[in-house]
């Protein structure tokens, strides 16, 4: 198995992909941290008392904080997709599992390799993040640590995007075409989801079912509010209860994944 | 006719200090493998062995079953039936598989985006080889200056090389490489036969695909063909060549025939010429001009083994099979009933034979347009390499 892992992180990290999205995680960490904590501490905004507007310290930090998570996990579920989908595509693949015959095992060194990876781009996008937001906040008067359990929140994170990996994962086997995969996963995560998420809430019975969905477990493991378009969504699940439903997601999706590669013919 | 009887090398090459030699070792064994996708038989019940110290050419037109077989062989390709084993283990229960076996599949899979040393380097850290061996095997397949470029960049020969020395990382007893010499030119395939050879002088064993006789015809010591499949054909290549046999014109067989066979060559008539058991042309024709006798044709014929592989490789209906109906492809389709008719590998070379029902099967055109025998330009490579 060590061999497999050693193997799955030199592939990783000798090819382009991995520092491309290493630079697009920072960005977008640092940015939207920027943006969020200029936002919310602009007077406009303060005196707006609009809904889900975070008021205190701790919730403007948390907010500043985690705003690059979002783009965050698109971002490892794509590389999630593509750790497989290449494999296919370019059919090394085949070079793969001649080293390694038993693929379970080839699977779980991908398995491992997202997680370690995810929260390596968690931990850069928080440094980015945090640093940014802090700064900003800091100078405008706010506290940012206000709330010692920003810490369990940013821990989190890294597993948050770890598990967005392994979902990719399995999207990746699940849709031999890499580009299908990719449109597919980032599209339904990014723009279906949260949609149906927003809508659902609208009924007494969506909003039971909506906290179940990825993103809002998501936002549940990192105490963010979620807000839908019946307003805050009041009945968010516990911060463990999110990362077990999410964790759920990523060993589902993982495992069907494991299962279809150790059937299906390499030809 | 087990071909490796023949010529064994020595087994102790590689065999290191063990004197009670395990029995498999080095030897592939295919038995009733046989791969249906869906509907379609891609390899029908196909038996193969190929043994140490000797190439053996694994030779089938375009669609034959080569790779998928290879790929059967390699655990890539679950079989529906049969069973295909080196050293008496299936692929998936040889501990660390790349340092017994080493196998290059189509020269396509690398990563665009990853150097040819990475690629190496990826595959040593999965078989635990040290990674001082990459900058060797690159050394030894002759691309150490592409090794820090980009693989997306390679030319066809070269992404064959670093085929190859992926192949041979783990320094692997047994050899298998699906067409290594598609796309090579005419130099790389002089370096890629001699590279070979070397390699089975050590006692290694080669299994080498191809789907053109002529590019392995001279590499190789055992051949099994396939097509449709099934084995058509299985020996050492001097078996399934035949002897080499000149075709003459005269105005006088039975003179000619009599001068001919005085000088001990053995001597038939056909189509009213005579076919002279030699590669000898020149004799040929000095006896003649001796005796007197006008020659109005004299020409080399094709081989048996490459009259097989013309019947195999010209006719629409062994190629492409899956564009067609599939109904001539199952058993008893018209491979068993064509090939029936082959001659057989070893003797008097014969003409290719007329189909036995004109209004066969597949009904496809083409089948009996040509008359080897006849239209097939005068061989000089044969004379050439010949004896
Ligand atoms: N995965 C697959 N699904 C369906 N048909 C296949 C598959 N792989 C190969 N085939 C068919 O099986 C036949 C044998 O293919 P292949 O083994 O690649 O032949 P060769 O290597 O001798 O050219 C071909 O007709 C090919 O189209
Ligand atoms: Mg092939």
């Amino acid at each position: 198995m060590s061999k497999a892992i050693k193997a799955e992180f030199r592939k990783f990290f000798t090819t382009r992909l991995w520092w491309g999205m290493l630079i697009a995680i920072v960005v977008a960490g640092a940015a939207l941290a920027a943006l969020f904590a200029l936002l919310f501490t602009s007077d406009t905004v303060m005196r707006g008392d609009g809904m889900g507007v975070p008021t205190s310290d701790a919730d403007l930090a948390r907010t500043a904080f985690t705003s690059g998570i979002g783009v965050g996990y698109l971002l490892t579920l794509a590389i999630g997709v593509m750790t497989v989908g290449a494999e296919y595509r370019h059919k090394t693949i085949t070079a793969t599992f001649l080293a390694e015959p038993k693929r379970s095992v080839v699977m779980g060194a991908k398995t491992i390799l997202l997680l370690v990876v995810g929260a390596m781009y968690g931990a850069a996008s928080l440094l980015a993040s945090v640093a940014t937001g802090a700064a900003i906040l800091s100078s405008r008067g706010h506290e940012p640590f206000a709330d010692p359990e920003i810490w369990r929140t940013l821990a989190l994170s890294l597993l948050v995007l770890g598990l967005w990996a392994l979902i990719g994962l399995g999207v990746g086997i699940l849709i031999p075409n890499q580009v299908a995969a990719l449109l597919i996963a980032v599209g339904v995560a990014w723009i279906v989801e949260p949609i149906v998420g927003a809508v659902l809430p609208l009924s007494e019975i969506g909003g039971s079912i909506a906290r179940y969905l990825p993103s809002q477990a998501t936002n549940a493991t990192l105490d963010i509010q979620t807000v839908g378009f019946g307003g805050p969504v009041t009945d968010q699940l516990p911060w463990w209860g999110g990362a077990l439903v999410l964790t759920g997601y990523a060993v589902v999706m993982a495992l069907i994944g494991t299962l279809r590669t150790v059937r299906s013919d390499i030809s | 006719m087990t071909a490796a009887s023949a010529g064994t090398p020595s087994q102790s090459a590689l065999g290191g200090p063990t004197p009670a030699v395990d029995p498999t070792r080095g030897r592939i064994e295919v038995r009733g493998l046989t791969k249906r996708f869906g509907r379609f038989t891609a390899v029908d019940h196909l038996d193969l062995d190929v043994v140490p110290g000797r190439i053996t050419g694994f030779l089938g037109p375009n669609g034959a079953g080569k790779t998928t077989t290879l790929r059967m062989l390699l655990g890539l390709i679950r079989p529906t039936a049969g069973t295909a084993t080196i050293e008496g283990r299936r692929y998936h229960d040889i501990p660390n598989p790349l340092t017994v076996v080493g196998s290059a599949l189509e020269a396509t899979n690398f990563h665009p985006g990853r150097s040819g040393r990475n690629h190496l380097r990826v595959l040593a850290d999965a078989a635990g080889i040290d990674r001082r061996r990459v900058d060797e095997m690159l050394e030894l397949v002759g691309i150490p200056a592409a090794a820090s470029k980009r693989a997306g960049g390679y030319s066809m020969g070269m992404r064959q090389r670093l085929g190859l020395a992926g192949a041979l990382l783990g320094d692997p007893r047994v050899i298998i490489l699906d067409e290594p010499a598609n796309g090579l030119d005419p130099d790389g395939i002089r370096w890629l036969r001699g590279f070979l050879r070397h390699l089975a002088s050590e006692g290694r064993t080669l299994l080498i695909s191809s789907h053109l006789l002529s590019e392995v015809e001279q590499t190789v010591d055992d051949v099994v063909i396939i097509a449709n499949g099934k084995r058509v054909a299985q020996g050492t290549v001097d078996e399934l060549r035949g002897d080499p046999t000149a075709f003459v014109r005269t105005s006088d067989p039975d003179r000619l025939a009599s001068t001919l066979a005085g000088r001990g060559l053995s001597v038939a008539r056909r189509d009213g010429g005579l076919r002279v058991t030699t590669n000898d042309l020149a004799m040929v024709g000095d006896l003649a001009h001796a005796a007197d006798i006008a020659i109005h044709e004299l020409r080399s014929e094709k081989t048996h083994l490459e009259e097989l592989y013309f019947t195999l490789t010209d006719q629409d209906q062994y190629r492409n099979r899956n564009l067609g109906d599939a109904e001539g492809t199952g058993p008893g389709g018209p491979v068993d009933r064509e090939l029936g008719q082959l001659p057989p590998p070893t003797g008097r070379p014969v003409e290719r034979p007329q189909p036995p029902d004109p209004d066969g099967a597949s009904g496809e055109t083409g089948r009996d347009g040509t008359t080897v025998g006849d239209s097939a330009p005068t061989r000089t490579a044969r004379q050439e390499n010949g004896s």
